[in-house]
């Protein structure tokens, strides 16, 4: 029990540790985000009279007429209401109505190409630790090079190879505009068509890294005792290798899956991109290009919470797969 | 230490890498490396090319532009291949391609050595003293590199690129700012193995003697950390390169540097790839891959150092002995093993004081009688380098219910030949020559060197069963206890119903005094001396005809061991199977075994029934062997212990390890582990606390049963 009180608490703390992040970056960094505002609005030829400065100061929360700590304190009462602000970039709309349209895009593709690239990822890395010293070893390398390659050049290579060229796939967007989003076989299957080029594109991009992981952690727990005891038993080599060499080398792969969702968020940022996919990246992109500052501090808070959230239920579930965690915490 | 997963409890052993950084896994070498020597690479493929790719790019960036003119220039050549006077064609403005790329490549390379240099000085920082000092800074360090590590990158990243306004975004901001957000994975791994160090003897000895926390860090600790600290420092310069031209390709580079990031911009913005100007767009990315790929490829070689078991399997030499219990000795158990071993060992040799415990009735004539298993001039050879011939023309044969004893001293080959009684030996180990025959209770005599793959798994475990010594890593720690009985039964006996499967684990159980209800528990959850018995259970599950044990008992305490033999013998009597009984103890053997085999450096020196053998031995060596018991003197006055049970074991005698400690035979290193079942928790297994734990055993344990998990 202890050991779940301790993970919570953890979790609060990096929590509060985000929202603070959050509130002070825009107020500890050199210039004001309100003069930048204004600089870019009379650059367009818009007045900049002090009633303009002091709404753009209202709507962005940097009132610099009030202590800190109430700025501080109301913005943690905006958040505990859910009120993140209105949107620049998409004036009038709250940055909260903003960030839950696109917030499904990018969980469903991210979500589906991370997973598909964790899965694909063990079992080739088991595989390719089980059978180590034979030609498979050489694909370790070969997997090098793809995790060293820039995620968007490649990306840019594959639309330009498979979309215009080919024309196998869409260039981009996540759905065929000619359909209304919604939860119709049309819309559902042209978005599943618009989202496998991007999909593969993180699998490409992201399966060696946890090949690699888990192919040394393969060669690692071959050399354990408890794999020559399961070949003394005549167990059979398929048993051997996914219930006593896989099992206990997955571990820290899948302890690592937890830390890597992060890495994940960013990654879509620059898929989105490459797509013009309609997700959380995308806007993200966008309203730091327009500086809207309410967007920005809002989406970086959801991709925050949802890391968090997703590390937790991970280390909420990695008792199941660990005994050792679940006894004598 | 709050954690984000739990597989970090395993980092600080060593045993599991941490997978946030998976180009570094940690794993304790166990000794201190001395000498710059061993911190250099050796040499191999992977390590020539990367850095011949990684001098190249680095090369190319120092002193291309040097060549290349300006990169800047402006032509009205919009847009042309590749040709003699533009080797890589110009951009859509008539630029350069190939000065840009050189200009660039320097530009990335500033960054990534910056971002690398600042990420592993804050992540040493962070690691190394958090894990160093302990207490309250290490909670808050690890609690910050765990925040840092969650709180996710990128789009903090491009948060506060998005607040610094472009004018002020130099080079310098976009590494800072790298480096803040990129330093924590590897400070967890630092920390972890900082952990695992400060708990070795030498930096325990280093403390003792007075030195100052600092010169502890930097003198014992840090050379140690080499390794790791330089695979964190390429981890992190390729990061930093990806990351700044993912930065610069979203538009939020540097303003005022040219790096291959903000080259592809320009290239994507000017739609190179549409217009069909692959010069233009390919080049940078291809150098950022070639420089990450070296990269990753030298770190490779890194890894080689760190975590010994990645290296090449044909590269493994030395001898026999460590190369089959690697995993004994790569888990971190073979710290402080002299002495533990020795205490455990010195007992069973008063034990077998009296001569009479020998069975009798075990003359050479009456085991020929009945074979079970006949092992004619068996060479076993690991093929190194210089082939190590580590069983050489051994013949045994095995009686049906009889005990075997195999002694001698540790590299001796006694291990070896155990395996490749049951082909479990592993390359390089190789049978070079001889036969294993076992006469079935069927009347069949079995080839066991000439079985197809099939066969011989089918008759592993059903004919022959194993006891492993060190059952703590011989059971797999994240199945029950269950499922590692069932999957016997499930692969040999197909037939049987799931409800009768049950029912054998739990008679099998119940055989070695385990109380069934144990059988849904995992091994953690079990004392030393109960997974052994698990084993033992396990190894009685298909009735088979013959046992090898292969040191059993060592790591048990020595009336936990004691409980354990006398249940062997029982076993042997009643299920009538033989065993093959493997240990360095002599004088245990002469009391629990019919005849006994005298290993030396792979050859049976002597094969003798056991009364024989300790009555008249005959090669030098046996009686060598046996002299270095003083106990079997009789002499026994001064080393005995007040206030133990002497009548429960009356052959139980003084306990001290000393004498043994310094006896002839023991001219090499002993790499059997002490492994104590006072606890699962890693710390006890290193230094002294293990030896600690041994020597106060007997004396603190009064019954032989085991005690509750703990």
């Amino acid at each position: 029990m202890r050991y779940y009180i301790r993970k919570l608490a953890f979790y609060v703390v990096a929590l509060w540790a985000a929202l603070t992040l959050n509130f002070f970056i825009p107020r500890l960094m050199p210039g004001n985000p309100v003069d930048t505002l204004m600089a870019r609005l009379q650059q367009r030829g818009g007045s900049v009279d002090p009633s303009v400065r002091r709404a753009y100061e209202l709507l962005l929360g940097t009132d610099t007429q009030q202590p800190l700590w109430d700025q501080y304190v109301a913005y943690l009462g905006n958040l505990v209401r859910g009120d993140l602000g209105i949107s620049v970039s998409v004036f009038p709309t709250p940055a909260s109505e903003v960030i839950f349209q696109s917030l499904p895009w990018t969980i469903v593709l991210v979500g589906i190409a991370t997973l598909m690239s964790f899965a694909l990822g063990i079992v080739l890395g088991t595989v390719v630790g089980w059978k180590r010293g034979t030609w498979l070893d050489s694909l370790v390398p070969a997997t090098t090079v793809l995790a060293a390659v820039p995620y968007f050049w490649l990306a840019l290579i594959l639309v330009a190879v498979f979309g215009s060229a080919l024309r196998w796939f869409p260039l981009l967007g996540g759905y065929d505009v000619v359909f209304d989003p919604g939860w119709n076989a049309e819309f559902v299957q042209s978005a599943i068509f618009h989202g496998t080029l991007p999909a593969l594109t993180i699998v490409i991009s992201s399966v060696g890294g946890w090949l690699l992981g888990m192919r040394n952690m393969m060669v690692s727990a071959m050399s354990e005792d408890y794999i020559l005891t399961a070949r003394a038993k005549g167990l059979r080599n398929s048993r051997i290798m996914t219930h006593y060499a896989a099992r206990n080398a997955v571990l820290p792969s899948v302890a690592g899956f937890a830390i890597s969702l992060g890495f994940v968020v960013s990654g879509s940022i620059l898929t989105e991109q490459v797509f013009s996919y309609p997700g959380i990246g995308g806007k993200l992109l966008q309203a730091v290009q327009n500086n809207d500052y309410a967007l920005m501090q809002g989406i970086f808070l959801v991709i925050t919470v949802a890391v968090l959230g997703a590390n937790l239920v991970v280390d909420l579930l990695y008792g199941l797969i660990d005994p050792r965690t679940r006894a004598g915490q | 230490m709050t954690n984000l997963s739990p597989a970090t409890t395993e980092a600080a052993d060593g045993t599991e890498a941490d997978p946030a950084a998976a180009t570094g896994a940690p794993t304790p070498s166990g000794r201190p490396r001395s000498g710059l020597r061993s911190l250099v690479p050796s040499w191999s493929p992977k390590l020539a090319v990367g850095l011949g790719l990684v001098c190249a790019i680095a090369l190319w960036g120092l002193l291309g532009p040097l060549f290349t003119g300006d990169p800047d220039t402006v032509r009205n050549i919009s847009m042309t291949p590749p040709s003699g006077d533009f080797l890589l064609g110009t951009t859509q403005t008539g630029q350069d391609v190939l000065a840009q790329l050189a200009q660039a490549t320097r530009g990335s390379l500033q960054i990534g050595l910056l971002v690398g240099v600042l990420a592993t000085m804050l992540s040493a920082f962070f690691g190394i003293i958090g894990g160093y000092v302990g207490g309250a800074v290490d909670e808050g360090f690890s609690l910050l590199s765990n925040v840092m590590l969650v709180i996710p990158g990128l789009p903090l990243v491009i948060v506060i690129a998005g607040f610094v306004p472009a004018d002020q975004r130099g080079w310098w901001t976009i590494a800072i700012v790298l480096a803040i957000t990129g330093w924590a994975a590897s400070s967890r791994v630092l920390r972890a193995q900082t952990l695992s160090l400060r708990n070795r003897d030498y930096v325990a000895a280093a403390k003792v003697a007075g030195e100052k926390p600092w010169r502890v860090v930097t003198v014992e600790i840090l050379p140690n950390l080499l390794p790791l600290l330089a695979s964190q420092f390429v981890f992190a310069v390729i990061l930093a390169i990806l990351s700044e031209a993912g930065l610069a390709f979203l538009g939020l580079g540097a303003s005022n540097s040219s790096t291959l990031g903000t080259m592809l911009y320009y290239a994507q913005n000017g739609f190179a790839l549409q217009r069909g100007a692959w010069w233009w767009f390919v080049p940078p990315g291809m150098i950022i891959a070639l420089f990450g790929c070296g990269l990753a490829l030298i770190n490779f070689s890194i890894d080689e150092i760190i975590n010994p078991k990645l290296r090449n399997v044909s590269k493994a030499g030395g001898g026999g002995r460590e190369l089959i219990a690697s995993g004994a000795v790569g888990a971190g158990a073979n710290a402080g093993a002299g002495p533990a071993a020795n205490a455990g060992a010195g007992d069973g040799g008063d034990s077998a004081a009296p001569a009479a415990a020998v069975p009798a009735g075990s003359g050479a004539e009456h085991v020929h009688a009945d074979p079970v298993l006949t092992v004619r001039n068996l060479n076993v050879v690991y093929q190194v380098e210089s082939p190590v011939h580590a069983v050489k023309d051994v013949s045994l044969t095995l009686g049906r219910g009889e005990i075997l004893g195999l002694a001698g001293e540790s590299g001796c080959g006694k291990t070896t030949l155990a395996y490749a009684i049951n082909r479990l030996h592993r390359p390089p180990a190789e049978v070079t020559s001889g036969s294993v025959v076992l006469h079935d209770r069927e009347g069949d005599d079995i080839d066991v060197l000439g079985l197809a793959s099939e066969e011989l798994r089918s008759f592993r475990w059903s004919k022959l069963s194993m006891v492993f010594q060190g059952a703590m890593n011989a059971l797999n720690p994240v199945i029950s206890v269950h499922a590692q009985l069932d999957d016997v039964l499930t692969t040999h006996r197909p037939e049987m119903s799931r409800a009768a499967r049950r029912e054998r684990c739990t008679e099998v159980l119940r055989l070695v005094g385990v109380d069934p209800r144990r059988l849904d528990s995992y091994p953690h959850e079990l004392s030393g001396g109960m997974r052994q018995r698990v084993m033992i259970a396990m190894a009685l599950l298909l009735d088979p005809q013959v046992m090898i044990m292969d040191e059993p008992t060592t790591a048990l305490d020595v009336v936990v061991q004691r409980g354990i033999l006398r249940e062997i013998l029982r076993f042997r009597d009643e299920l009538g199977f033989a065993v093959v009984f493997i240990t360095h103890d002599l004088p245990l053997l002469l009391e629990l075994s019919d005849r006994i085999a005298v290993m030396r450096e792979g050859e049976v020196v002597e094969y003798a029934a056991a009364e024989e053998l300790h009555r008249q031995p005959r090669h030098p060596y046996t009686r060598q062997l046996l002299d270095s018991f003083p106990s079997l003197t009789g002499e026994r006055g001064s080393f005995i212990r007040t206030g133990e049970d002497r009548d429960r074991e009356p052959a139980d005698g003084p306990r001290t390890g000393g004498p043994r400690a310094d006896s002839p035979h023991t001219d090499s290193p002993r790499t059997e582990s002490p492994r104590i079942d006072s606890s699962h928790t890693d710390s006890a297994r290193t230094g002294g606390a293990a030896a600690a734990g041994i020597t106060d055993g007997p004396g603190a344990e009064q019954h032989p049963n085991e005690r509750a998990p703990r």
